[in-house]
């Protein structure tokens, strides 16, 4: 299946820079499996891994929400904003 | 007569309701390149029923512990910020029902020292509700509403790092 990734703030930046991309995971996924999936891609996200949040079709999601074709997935370090 | 008197309660129900039904579309949550306008968004959340508006401005300061910053570069996830702010409207709604109206615009983008990033705008129809609604929601919203900020210095630049959230696990729960 296919999501649509998204990443914000220091977590774009772990991730080369890049703010969106389509990841292709077998089915059934969760959000942690899509995590997995980025690690291995972008090295450099695992230092967020105590600390970091996602939100599904923009709402927060804990890592054991099943993902669905098409579900958008964001990925963030926490909030700094005020 | 009696029937009459009936009649009028119902119609004051009605109208009540139609009023409470009618706050939360006349509240304010956006985000913006663009300046934040204050007093415009005062003048959009202020009705006749409010004795007290009371408003939060965030500025940019121009110091960190110490160390000058030159600029305060925000980043939004808009559609969800937007929706992590009706869902503090709805919060302080919850915890003070005379409360009039809300306003939040939080900006993104590129900010120099003193421009406002965030203003808040509470309406009541006494100041207690006000005061305390205008401060949780600042509180709340740096807790969940998904924006982040990065200081620029005269030699480099950091995010500012965050905590986590207690609602992350709390709205997620009511996800699932």
């Amino acid at each position: 299946m296919r999501v649509n990734v998204l990443f914000f703030g220091a977590c774009r930046e772990a991730a080369s820079g890049t703010g969106e991309l389509a990841l292709e995971l077998a089915d059934p996924a969760t959000v942690e499996t899509a995590w997995r999936d980025l690690l291995g891609r972008y090295p450099d996200l695992t230092r967020f891994e105590g600390a970091v949040l996602f939100a599904l079709n923009e709402e927060y999601a804990r890592r054991e929400a099943p993902l669905a074709a098409g579900d958008t997935l964001a990925v963030f370090p926490p909030v700094s904003g005020g | 007569m009696a029937t009459d008197l009936a009649k009028d309660l119902a119609k004051d129900l009605a109208k009540d309701l139609a009023k409470d039904l009618a706050k939360d579309l006349e509240d304010v949550f956006e985000v913006t390149r663009d300046p934040i306008d204050k007093s415009a968004l005062e003048a959009r959340v202020l009705t006749g029923a409010a004795g007290a508006i009371v408003t939060f401005d965030g500025v940019v300061r121009n110091q960190t512990k110490g160390r000058p910053v030159i600029s305060l570069h925000y980043e939004a996830y808009p559609p969800m910020a937007v929706r992590e702010m009706r869902r503090i409207g709805q919060e302080i709604r919850e915890q003070w029902p005379q409360v009039d109206r809300i306003g939040m615009i939080h900006r993104f983008g590129e900010l120099q020292i003193s421009e406002s990033s965030i203003v808040i705008v509470v309406t009541s129809p006494h100041r207690k509700a006000a005061f305390a609604a205008c401060q949780y929601a600042i509180d709340r919203l740096k807790q969940t509403v998904p924006v982040w900020k990065k200081e620029i210095f005269a030699d480099g630049e950091a995010w500012v790092e965050g905590s986590m959230p207690d609602l992350a696990t709390d709205s997620a729960s009511t996800n699932s």
